[in-house]
């Protein structure tokens, strides 16, 4: 059987994580997906670690190869009219266009959805920008996920609450709005299936981003509070969080807070946790302070792995608090085939991650390296816009293909 | 729960299944008023507007006979299960081909983790951003709200919506197991690909960039609360920082060299730049001085109309007040309890399709006799039969 979205063709104008990410999965499902980028203007993406070895280098990038993997890449110079056109032709040849451009940038380039519902009418496209293609600040506000975090409320939420905000990890919204954007595209797909209407869908990043912490948004609308920071605690369970082990900054979070798993913790630490003043609910909340004393002093005997597997053998939810190495070498990621070795001519050997879901009948291609800066260019120019060789040439020598 | 909040706000009719007693989602806090009950809890409002609810009493063949049914009836079954042990309902029962099936394993199905006991902390554990949350001198820290069953809603959302587009080729459903662990692992990035790259692990840095031994915040105070300011370098983000450095210099925050200089280049001129450090902690000090005396609404109001990486750390307050996302049309108005408030609800602006909030969360089985009568044509006399036995 042929993948999910096998036949289905995507033109990529984004850059950075929140487009690139987005295309990914499309990537994944089968789409034939062509971005496009530019030698002269590189993707920022391609300036980020980590690095292959740790040498610096516009094709050393892997992050660029985890987010752009399975893509093809046609280099173009888009503040050229021909570059301009080509686009165009590409967007007859595709179903779906994404793009990430600051809202006032494609009107510049005359690219927007109104131009190209013109060369292609049932287009489905999608501009995805921090704050949206409409409203009084929307040609304003440019910018980076980790302010889309900080203005879809998710920052201020994440730290402890005697000290200034930290915000979540990395440029949140980079990887909440992406989910939104493909649910939002395969939705619009569905329906051109059968109703033969294209869509625009303008989604800014840190809408995208209030969804995921909309329980907040309904605490404020419903009992006006505003919520606020709460660290590492989870305020109606105990215990419940993550608690030393050893080694440097080495954590297990353990969730001991059903009284199965609370009897079942109780037995495996032993000691003075058996004190009565722990048999309740109510009285562990009352004494969480020592409930997570008595537990540090048991789990500051062990590495974190350690700790986990002697508590979920027990019947305890547990889990050590993972970082870069752990994560490479959890035989849970290793075994489910998640990291893919790819052969790039640059760097060499790597590893990317693959899907997060499989299809029972209709598998996902097997995951590809990313493209070097305008690898296709020849290739897309002539089988998915009609260009003959001697106009490529041509481009090529005015310095539009760039 | 998002991944049906989702697929019903795109307009598919969702109904959710809960055991007689209610769904664990309607024990989730915050709750109304603060105070709890199953029709009270907050985070099970947000995640189940536009959906119908029943309950069914799986325990029972009869409940199990009727989901069966009601299966057939529906394009798509979506189910978790608690561990690899448990046999899912849509693997024991006999789908139709056109069924969709989308089955949320914790961990890897058949990996040593498989049989693991998880909460959304475990998962988030396991995801690789906890551990690079917060700040070295105290633990990881977490939103104080659940992230994981997020991650994994919206990661089922897609897999369903690709099958769905299967389908519509040859009219045949299929299963799609998702992993809720590699699912919220998105939240950690290109983290899980450090070690392949020959890379040294990261260590947690309170979310700043470490150049020539100096850690650059990116958040800062100001005078009425906090501010984002990100410090980046490189042909894309060097300018901006040049014209936040040239903002402090201009208002005296920052030596006018400094803010007159070309930082794109700064982190590969670091190696051969005597003082780099010292030049960077000016420029962070200058920042902050800058950035210390200006309220939220004025640093960002300069922010974009000078093109910055700046923007306010807003909390839910800020967001309700903000005149962009009003004018966008984000929010959806809504009355619940005696209370009339909104809602961000249009994660997506669509030219022909407009994300509405038709119906609120279903009280518990609110739609049980509804479903079953139209669905499966039930007498009346049934349903009340199955409510007598608990089966509803």
């Amino acid at each position: 059987m042929s993948a999910p979205l096998e036949g289905i063709k995507v033109l990529d104008l984004s850059w950075v994580m929140v487009g690139p990410f987005s295309t990914r999965y499309l990537a994944d499902l089968g789409a034939d997906v062509v971005k496009v980028e530019s030698s002269t203007r590189i993707d920022p993406l391609r300036t980020l670690g980590p690095f292959k070895d740790g040498v610096v280098g516009p094709e050393r990038s892997v992050s660029y190869h985890n987010l752009n993997a399975g893509k093809r890449s046609i280099a173009l110079n888009l503040k050229r009219a021909e570059a301009q056109d080509i686009v165009k032709r590409l967007t007859r040849w595709a179903d779906i266009v994404v793009e990430s451009f600051t809202p006032r940038v494609l009107r510049g380039l005359a690219l927007t959805y109104e131009d190209l519902k013109l060369v292609k009418p049932n287009l489905i496209m999608v501009s995805t920008s921090i704050g949206g293609q409409t409203g009084p600040y929307a040609d304003e506000i440019t910018g980076v996920g980790t302010m889309g975090a900080s203005l879809s409320g998710a920052t201020f939420l994440m730290g402890w609450p005697d000290r200034p905000p930290v915000g979540p990890f990395g440029p949140w919204t980079d990887e909440v709005a992406p989910r939104f954007i493909v649910s939002t595209v395969l939705a619009a797909l569905h329906r051109r299936r059968q109703t033969g209407e294209g869509c625009y869908i303008d989604l800014s990043q840190a809408e995208a981003g209030m969804q995921f912490i909309l329980p907040a948004a309904w605490e404020y609308g419903v009992n006006g509070a505003i919520p606020q920071r709460r660290g590492a605690q989870a305020l109606l369970r105990c215990p419940c969080g993550p608690y030393p082990t050893v080694g440097v900054d080495c954590w297990v979070a353990i969730d001991g807070s059903a009284p199965t798993h609370w009897e079942a913790l109780r037995k495996t630490i032993g000691g003075p946790i058996l004190d009565d003043r722990y048999d309740t609910l109510i009285g562990r909340l009352r004494h969480r302070e020592s409930v997570d004393d008595v537990i540090t002093s048991w789990t500051t005997q062990f590495t974190a792995e350690d700790a986990e597997v002697q508590l979920q053998k027990a019947g305890v939810p547990a889990h050590s608090v993972v970082r870069a190495m752990q994560i490479a070498a959890d035989p849970d990621i290793r075994l489910a085939g998640h990291l893919t070795t790819i052969q790039d001519p640059v760097i060499g050997q790597a590893e990317i991650e693959g899907p997060r879901f499989r299809f029972e009948r209709t598998p996902t291609p097997v995951t590809r390296r990313g493209p070097l800066i305008g690898e296709h260019s020849h290739e897309v120019l002539t089988t998915c816009a009609a260009f003959s060789d001697s106009e490529i040439s041509a481009l090529a020598e005015a310095g539009v293909l760039v | 729960m998002l991944a049906g909040s989702i697929l019903a706000d795109l307009g598919a009719e969702v109904v959710v299944i809960e055991p007689p007693g209610g769904a664990a989602g309607r024990r989730m806090e915050p709750f109304l008023e603060n105070t709890p009950g199953l029709e009270r809890s907050l985070t099970w409002q947000a995640l189940n507007r536009n959906k119908r609810g029943i309950t069914l009493n799986l325990d029972t063949l009869d409940g199990v006979d009727l989901l069966g049914s009601l299966s057939g009836k529906f394009d798509v079954l979506v189910e978790s299960v608690p561990t690899a042990a448990t046999l899912s309902f849509g693997e024991r029962a006999a789908l139709p081909s056109k069924s969709i099936h989308c089955l949320i394993h914790p961990f890897f199905r058949d990996g040593p983790k498989a049989n693991y006991l998880q909460s959304d902390l475990i998962l988030m554990a396991a995801s690789g951003s906890m551990g690079m949350s917060g700040e070295p001198d105290r633990p990881p820290i977490a939103f104080p709200f659940p992230q994981a069953m997020m991650e994994t809603g919206a990661e089922a959302a897609i897999a369903v919506l690709a099958a769905l587009n299967a389908r519509d080729e040859d009219g045949v459903g299929q299963r799609i197991r998702v992993s809720a662990r590699l699912a919220s692992m998105v939240s950690a990035f290109s983290t899980p690909v450090v070690a392949g790259s020959g890379n040294p692990e990261a260590t947690r840095s309170s979310g700043g960039a470490v150049i020539a031994n100096v850690t650059v915040p990116n958040i800062f105070p100001c005078r009425d609360g906090y501010a984002v300011a990100v410090i980046a370098f490189g042909s894309a983000w060097g300018p901006m920082t040049n014209r936040l450095a040239a903002w402090a210099a201009e208002e005296g925050f920052l030596r006018s060299e400094l803010g007159e200089r070309d930082w794109s280049p700064f982190p590969v001129q670091v190696g051969t730049s005597n003082g780099a450090g010292e030049q960077l902690e000016s420029l962070i000090a200058g920042i902050q001085g800058l950035l210390s005396r200006k309220t939220k609404d004025e640093l960002w109001a300069e922010g974009r109309r000078r093109s910055l990486l700046v923007a306010p750390v807003m909390d839910m307050a800020d967001i309700d007040h903000s005149p962009q996302f009003s004018a966008r049309g984000l929010w959806n108005d809504v009355d619940w309890e005696s209370r009339s408030f909104r809602i961000p609800a249009r994660f997506a602006q669509m030219s022909n399709y407009s994300i509405s909030t038709r119906s609120l969360a279903p009280m518990l089985s609110q739609h049980s006799a509804e479903v079953l009568r139209d669905e499966l044509q039930l007498s009346k006399d049934e349903i009340q039969a199955l409510f007598v036995h608990g089966v509803i």
